[in-house]
């Protein structure tokens, strides 16, 4: 893979929606959905949740993607691509309930798919759609590395891609030491975006590690190394040296995994924008771009910086961009 | 030499004091030796194995006894008959406790310095030490005493450093030889003993090893059981010797640690199915970033992988303290240097693959 030339690929827009209600750590741990004790969580950077009951994850999507186009003034016929990510099955039902996703799959029910219903509702008449699945927290990074190909390929001009992760209501909200969140993001990927330009991405699959839950101890041994290859070979790729990179936009993981993985690759802790893990949590597939765009929102990402994203996926994916604002 | 004499010998059922005895008695003839053995049964194997009985006084004794615990009519034998002392007996577990690392190998110096002090004439103490006596300091280790210390990365290595103080102190003629970590039996890479190192390689092989400490320059030092054992048997008793420190280590031939994980990774993967895993060599980084995963394992990983941070920190984070041990005092008296870790290290890794590799977990428990 070579950096992008100039004025090729690069995220134009991003929106995201969040559910109504956001719970604290201490609430979640009385309604018995933490298996930690909340003040390890809170030394590890958590706070807040976002927490869905009365929205459904495609309606979220569906919020998150109109307000990319509102806000953005993207008009619906320059987008020729739809790319979706989430989970189907319950994408219409209610806080994502597992009750419900049995039922759909079960029928005929299991072809309404999310991706074609964002087509109609969102009038992107134009647009051919696709969803990408079992990718877990790497979902949103691969539509974007899929945009970018179709983009610099001259499939497609504008790439729009959206992901909705919800958890079943009463479900458990920690995984690994992390507190998970729901929300939706959208994200454009544009042939002529004047910023965030993607010089550079690299990606691992580690299929080794397909039962999360049975290798826990191998994943928690290979996760740092392999994170730490995937940023190298991306810096790489960009021809950044570490202490290049202006800021380091996560996904929103214990911010001592974080501390940990940029001890190893060299690039300065303190140039990692981290304030919404204690805000948001963890939103799956979303984190990075919800915080690429809160951080221009608040002034620290200005026009130039040289962003590095990443973030890993159980099952196992390891991915990372480096964009240049 | 011309006359019958008397050694004791510590630490002669364990694999190198063993190869020691056996090199020394195969040497002279004339040499009769006590040892002080505190498993009469693990004797009776070594003896076997041995096959000089006749020549070799097994003595019932405990280096964490007042008198090293010999009944007295053995204890009047040695004093009136012994020359020397050749010391090797060590309690060499890196997660013991300063107290009890201290009970076995500095007060058990002691007791047998007491032994020499009580010999009816003067006797040469040879003291089998360890080369990371060293301890936290970086650079090239000369070899003599170290005057100053900047702490040690576990209390095996205090409890020799103190114990060579007192040797040097006491003894009126003393040899002091500091090994490097025996990995293997000789250059075949035949590996009878296993030990931390071998645990860490097979926590590596399981990919559950995510990082080392080390630094630019970092390497491993390692050596062989026969090149130590023959070290000791030559210069235990030598004359030129008197008052040296030695170092039986690889010195300049030690494995950079890069290197060493990659050959080592490499050899893996050309087995097949090992490959197809993609597991990853360890994450190389500062002691700060490694102190701080070992932290956060202690106060969140489940009890398996606390295992395995528990058993690797009492030796890794010398990896990202830098030092060549000089082996100049080595080389002129043995007239040659200590085989490269690279000539035995791949065979090494071979036996322990034939071997078998049990549940790494299990095995550092």
């Amino acid at each position: 893979m070579t950096a992008a030339p100039p004025g090729i690929a690069g995220i134009s827009a991003i929106a995201y929606a969040l559910p109504a209600q956001q719970r604290s750590l201490r609430e979640l741990h009385a309604l018995g959905q933490l298996e930690s004790d909340p003040a390890l969580l809170e030394q590890f950077g958590f706070s807040h949740v976002y927490v869905a009951e009365e929205e459904t994850p495609y309606s979220l999507a569906l919020e998150a993607a109109r307000a990319l186009l509102h806000e953005y003034s993207v008009a619906p016929d320059s987008i020729d691509t739809l790319l979706y990510c989430g989970t189907p099955s319950v994408a219409f039902a209610a806080a994502g309930s597992a009750v419900d996703a049995t039922s759909h799959i079960s029928s005929t029910q299991r072809f309404q798919y999310p991706a074609t219903r964002l087509q109609y509702d969102l009038d992107l008449e134009c647009v051919s759609t696709f969803a990408l699945d079992q990718l877990a927290c790497t979902s949103l990074f691969s539509a974007v590395r899929v945009a970018r190909a179709l983009v610099e390929t001259g499939d497609a001009r504008r790439v729009l891609c959206v992901s909705s992760e919800f958890f079943p209501v009463g479900a458990g909200r920690e995984a690994i030491y992390n507190c998970t969140a729901d929300a939706a993001c959208a994200v454009l990927v544009d042939h002529s975006a004047d910023r965030n330009r993607i010089l550079a991405s690299a990606h691992t699959t580690k299929g080794y590690y397909w039962q999360g839950d049975a290798m826990r101890n191998e994943i928690v041994a290979s996760y740092f190394p392999t994170a730490k290859h995937v940023i190298e070979e991306t810096l790489r790729r960009a021809r950044w040296r570490p202490d290049e990179v202006t800021w380091v936009i996560p996904h929103n993981i214990s911010i001592r995994s974080w501390e940990i993985l940029l001890g190893l690759t060299g690039i300065p802790r303190e140039r990692l924008w981290c304030r919404n893990i204690a805000r948001i949590g963890h939103t799956l597939a979303g984190d990075n771009f919800i915080n690429l765009r809160d951080a221009v929102s608040d002034g620290s990402v200005r026009p130039g910086d040289r962003l590095l994203l990443f973030s890993y996926g159980y099952g196992a994916h390891w991915t990372a961009l480096a964009l240049e604002a | 030499m011309s006359a019958d004499h008397s050694i004791l010998v510590t630490g002669a059922t364990g694999l190198l004091g063993r190869d020691v005895l056996a090199r020394l008695l195969a040497a002279d003839s004339r040499l009769r030796a006590f040892v002080l053995v505190r498993d009469l049964g693990r004797w009776c194997r070594t003896a076997r194995e041995l096959g000089s009985e006749r020549r070799v006084i097994p003595v019932h004794g405990d280096l964490c006894a007042d008198g090293l615990g010999m009944e007295p009519n053995a204890r009047a034998a040695i004093c009136r008959d012994v020359t020397a002392i050749i010391h090797l007996a060590a309690d060499t577990t890196f997660s013991s406790p300063l107290d009890r690392a201290r009970a076995v190998n500095t007060l058990g110096t002691q007791r047998v310095l007491e032994i020499a002090d009580d010999c009816e004439t003067s006797v040469r103490v040879a003291y089998v030490s360890t080369a990371f006596v060293a301890g936290r300091r970086t650079g090239v280790i000369a070899e003599d005493l170290q005057a100053a210390n900047a702490g040690w990365v576990n209390a095996y290595e205090q409890s020799k450093y103190e114990a060579e103080r007192l040797v040097m102190d006491q003894a009126a003629s003393w040899v002091i030889l500091r090994s490097s970590t025996v990995v293997c039996d000789d250059v075949s890479g035949e590996v009878t003993q296993t030990n931390a190192v071998h645990r860490a390689l097979n926590l590596y092989r399981h990919g559950l090893v995510a990082m080392m400490p080390g630094v630019v320059g970092s390497t491993v030092d390692a050596v062989t059981t026969a090149f130590v054992a023959d070290g000791i048997a030559r210069l235990a008793l030598r004359s030129d010797a008197s008052g040296k420190v030695v170092h039986l280590c690889a010195g300049e031939g030690a494995l950079p640690l890069v290197e060493l994980l990659d050959i080592t990774y490499e050899r893996w993967a050309t087995n097949p199915a090992w490959r197809k895993r993609g597991i990853v060599r360890p994450a190389i980084t500062d002691l700060t970033t490694y102190s701080l995963f070992e932290r956060t394992i202690a106060q969140v990983g489940d009890p398996s992988l606390k295992r395995i941070a528990g058993a690797l920190s009492h030796f890794v984070p010398h990896l990202a303290l830098p030092k060549r041990f000089d082996t100049t005092n080595a080389d002129a008296l043995l007239g040659r240097g200590a085989p490269r870790v690279r000539d035995f290290w791949i065979p090494m890794l071979d036996h322990m693959h034939a071997q078998g590799a049990a549940s790494p977990i299990a095995r550092v428990a």
